[in-house]
């Protein structure tokens, strides 16, 4: 099979994709606030469609800024209406993504003359376009697909968020209370994730749209904590996870013509699914590795 | 305005079937979310809404087209698969519940979003519809829709209310039930069916991704409102019904305008009411409490002041010395004079206050409560005379006759406080 | 009988903290030596957890303050360790017990900078101290109660501090677990430290420390054994007699907002 540059291409952004998303999701789950993450991916809809409104055709820095102010926003209005209104936190999530995202979804109809994004491009995006959208520079040159470099910065600046902010985001993580009496500023950290968050979300729903966002974030950190307790091998396996996926997701994409990266999520499910059947309890009594021992534990 | 009255006078009877298709829809919904939402699992409901998909997508595929049984049966047959991995990834794994939760929800729509792009490419000119199925489109409900999908929505409100008593159980005290004999297992699984179903047919009307608002967002709106179950799930059943209708309206008013966004902004900003204005729970109504009862404790101690004036032979105190006791207080300080003027608590005779003869009754109690307040701090809780007088100035305005009964048998009648005062009684 | 001390290392002044609307601690007024094995006692609900946590800064009190090595908490905080209850903790998170006590460290490294040779170092010590040096890279989910415990202590011995708060270090903890944790308590105040800690059994508490805290929502109590731990005292912290206090906490929860706070 001769070297598809196209192919390599996706496969690429959407691996380095998924290793942000990845990367930041270990926390999220950490911190049990994986919902919170599905939450503010919806939310920052508006925010996008209001930067693309805002910057015309230009899709730059206008869209970044959009969005992160929402994912803020977001962060805000929860933690408003769970403290001022006295409103139950899951509730509080719900309300405030749904209406943040149909807000987003109304603006995209009401600005449809001058931004071109439509519904379904938000919801799963469209990485096949890739190769063709191109980053042209004024004099001309062709400096290869826009979005690769937008995942790339992202991808350079979670690593830095994450390397920069390790001890402080362990710490928050395993026990807020500990962190904030040895003066660790827990709130400033979380806020800084969410908008970590936020930013990735943006950068990355066009290739794979704002919900699968959500599963890059929580699938392969899910998986890999099914393996293992190290926090290094746990990211360390995130990564290989979300490379992995990329690579079969694409051309299983390719073979059944879908979307890519629904495939990508699907492969990911699958993955997912196979290790919480193969860890399982039940599973490892009936066929473990440890022969000698009774399984007085039948089933769970 | 034409559109307005052709509307809601349902002179076309396709625009009658919508409503009430949808005011069915909202309130099954409203109904089950809250039952769900007083469970705490009401991002249950999101994961459910987003894994009917691949089942939707599924029922089409086999149908050939937007047959309904093929896609009730295969949503239901899609959510239920979700909601069975839910409990038992929460039982066999070590994840945490919203881990699984937020990986069912993106799995599956994941999965649903291959097929979705399956069906899209094939070319099939039914699949418009499908598209249907996550953004909303209330006008597009036929009569057929609204007796399979009306029906299911009344199956599930009666179910509802009929079991009333066995879901809130499950609800408020799973283990009471197991205890008293209720077979709560069979329970959670009806319970389970029902929220599924409701997904299943809410859909329509809303479409996936939003459908978690039409579970979440009419019973913790309720819930501000009132504290019973009976009124709770009535009220969110019609704030549903409400924003279903007004949605819709949009809907049809402005064609490319998709449903849901604007059923679940109506829904919010009925929230956002519920939040801010709802008596006793409400933010507007707490500071507004607040502020009454302060400007009471305010009152209350001018009160004192005045008596405490007598003590000190003072018949009566000049305007400018009260004025002078609440530095920073002179708007406070004047309304209280005023009200208190009112109740004919104080009189005013030229420039001096004095209280009258029920000011002096009430002004006794208040000074009272107190010092006997402050001796109870002191001698049963080991506080410093120095300390007892803050908690005890907060503490006069709240203690009931009871209490001060129970004061003064558990203090003896005392005559003096820490500080050596006297304690007035009639 | 509250017995207060010239130049305390603590100092609670008329402090007044409510948790959750209701007030949990009304007008406590005390102050504590250094150099002493100070426990904290009282029935369940009578403020100890509130305590400790209002004097890190975890809750905010409704009125009064609190002053440490005579400042206040934020000027003095890598003076104070402290050691929260251990299922305030999902004991799950990927860490082995060498990453839980470096922790300690974090404090006094600040942001941006990685723990070292010399924070590696101070943690093994400190895990030496607990008997847990061969467990430094076990992972806390395969512990027992007891080992847990004993890493937290560790986590806070890493700290370094003069000042050491703990919530209920001998809860759910095995019989050698608990000797274990008593005789190292006993070594750090004989090198100087001030150990706090909030203990759930009277029993045992009467033979540990060298002085007594009687919490009931407000202070019964304050001082060494003579003082603070006589019959009448010790029936007045765990009496329960005080429908009064119980009956205004009750008004003030039915109130949407807390008078008592400012």
């Amino acid at each position: 099979m001769s070297f598809d540059q196209n192919a390599f291409l996706i496969i690429i952004t959407a691996a380095m994709i998924a290793i942000s998303c990845g990367l930041l999701g270990v926390f999220m789950m950490l911190r049990k606030m994986s919902m919170t993450g599905d939450a503010i991916s919806h939310a920052v809809l508006p925010g996008i469609v209001i930067g693309f409104f805002i910057s015309g055709s230009q899709r730059g820095l206008e869209v970044i800024i959009g969005a992160g102010i929402l994912g803020i926003l977001a962060t805000l209005m929860i933690d408003w209406l769970r403290r001022k209104a006295r409103v139950q936190l899951d509730a509080s999530i719900g309300i405030t993504f749904t209406l943040l995202f149909a807000i987003g979804i109304i603006l995209i109809n009401l600005l449809a003359y001058k931004v071109d994004l439509d519904q379904e491009c938000v919801l799963y995006g469209e990485i096949a376009y890739l190769p063709i959208d191109l980053w042209l520079t004024k004099s001309g040159l062709n400096l290869g697909p826009r979005i690769l470099y937008l995942s790339l910065l992202n991808l350079i600046l979670v690593i830095t968020f994450i390397i920069l902010f390790f001890k402080e985001l362990k710490v928050t993580s395993f026990d807020e209370n500990f962190s904030k009496v040895i003066g660790i500023p827990a709130g400033l950290i979380n806020l800084s994730l969410m908008s970590m968050v936020s930013y990735t979300t943006v950068s990355s729903f066009e290739a794979v749209g704002a919900i699968l966002v959500v599963a890059l974030l929580v699938v392969p950190p899910a998986t890999a904590f099914l393996w293992t307790r190290k926090l290094k091998l746990l990211i360390q396996l995130t990564i290989a996870i979300g490379i992995g996926i990329s690579i079969v997701g694409y051309y299983l994409a390719y073979f059944f013509d879908s979307s890519i990266a629904g495939m990508i999520v699907s492969v990911a499910g699958i993955g997912f699914l196979a290790s919480a059947l193969f860890k399982s309890k039940s599973f490892l009594s009936r066929f473990g590795t440890s022969r000698t021992s009774v399984s007085f534990e039948k089933t769970v | 305005m034409e559109d307005f009255v052709y509307f809601f006078t349902f002179q076309d009877p396709s625009i009658a079937f919508v409503v009430i298709g949808i005011i069915l829809l909202g309130v099954g919904s409203a109904y089950v979310g809250t039952y769900s939402f007083l469970d705490k699992k009401a991002l249950l409901g999101d994961a459910i809404s987003h894994a009917v998909l691949p089942g939707i997508c599924v029922g089409f595929i086999l149908a050939g087209e937007k047959n309904p049984l093929f896609i009730v049966s295969g949503a239901f047959i899609s959510g239920a698969l979700a909601t069975f991995l839910s409990s038992w990834l929460n039982k066999s794994t070590r994840l945490s519940e919203d881990a699984i939760i937020a990986s069912i929800l993106s799995i599956f729509f994941g999965f649903g979003i291959v097929l979705l792009t399956i069906i899209q490419k094939s070319g099939n000119p039914e699949m418009a519809g499908l598209n249907q199925f996550i953004f909303g489109n209330a006008i597009a409900i036929l009569e057929s829709d609204v007796y399979i999908y009306g029906g299911l929505a009344v199956f599930i409100i009666l179910c509802l209310t009929v079991f009333q008593k066995e879901f809130s159980l499950l609800v408020f005290n799973p283990d009471y039930g197991r205890a008293i004999g209720f077979p709560m297992g069979m329970i959670r699984v009806t319970f389970n069916v029902l929220l599924i179903l409701s997904v299943v047919i809410g859909i329509q009307a809303i479409g996936v991704v939003l459908m978690a608002a039409l579970l979440i967002t009419p019973g913790a709106a309720a819930r501000f409102w009132t504290d019973r179950l009976g009124v709770l799930v009535i009220l969110a059943g019609t704030f549903s019904a409400i924003s279903g209708v007004l949605g819709t309206y949009i809907s049809f008013v402005i064609p490319q305008m998709p449903t849901g966004p604007w059923v679940v902004v109506f829904l919010s900003i009925i929230a956002l009411i519920s939040f801010l204005f709802a008596p006793k729970k409400g933010v507007l109504s707490r500071y507004l409490s607040r502020r009454i009862y302060l400007r009471k404790t305010h009152r209350d101690h001018l009160l004192k002041l005045l008596y405490k004036g007598i003590e000190a032979n003072k018949p009566g105190l000049p305007i400018a010395e009260i004025h002078e006791a609440f530095p920073f207080q002179k708007t406070q300080t004047k309304q209280s004079i005023g009200n208190l003027s009112k109740d004919k608590f104080i009189t005013q005779n030229q420039l001096v206050i004095e209280l009258s003869s029920t000011g002096r009754s009430e002004a006794k109690r208040i000074v009272r409560l107190h010092r006997l307040w402050e001796l109870y701090l002191n001698e049963y809780m080991n506080i410093a005379p120095d300390h007892v007088h803050d908690t005890a100035e907060k503490l006069e305005h709240l203690l009931s006759p009871e209490m001060e009964e129970l004061l003064e048998s558990r203090l003896n009648f005392p005559k003096l406080d820490p500080h050596q005062e006297n304690i007035p009684r009639d | 009988m509250i017995t207060q001390v010239k130049n305390p290392i603590l100092e609670i002044h008329d402090l007044t903290v409510s948790y959750d609307q209701s007030p949990v601690l009304w007008n406590v007024d005390l102050s504590l030596p250094s150099g002493k094995l100070i426990g904290i006692l009282g029935p369940n609900g009578a403020g100890k957890s509130t305590l400790i946590k209002a004097i890190m800064g975890l809750v905010d009190p409704s009125g009064g303050y609190v002053k440490l090595f005579d400042k206040t908490l934020a000027e003095v905080r890598s003076r104070i360790s402290y050691v929260p209850q251990r299922e305030s903790v999902d004991w799950n998170f990927p860490a082995s017990v060498l990453d839980v006590v470096m922790m300690g460290t974090y404090g006094k490294l600040g942001l941006f900078k990685r723990p070292g040779k010399k924070e590696k170092e101070l943690s093994m010590e400190s895990l030496e101290k607990v008997g847990m040096h061969g467990f430094a890279n076990r992972q806390i989910s395969e512990l027992s109660g007891g080992q847990q415990q004993r890493v937290f202590i560790a986590r806070s011995l890493a700290q370094n501090a003069d000042l050491y708060l703990m919530d209920e270090p001998f809860a759910g903890v095995d019989m050698a677990t608990e000797t274990a944790i008593f005789e190292l308590l006993k070594e750090m105040t004989a090198a100087g430290k001030t150990v706090i800690v909030v203990h759930h059994d009277i029993y045992s508490a009467v033979n540990y420390f060298d002085w007594f805290i009687m919490l009931n929502l407000h202070l019964v109590a304050s001082g060494p054994k003579e003082t603070a731990m006589t019959e009448e005292l010790l029936s007045k912290t765990y009496g329960g007699k005080l429908n009064l206090l119980t009956k205004v906490s009750d008004l003030i929860r039915q109130k949407e907002f807390n008078p008592l706070k400012n």
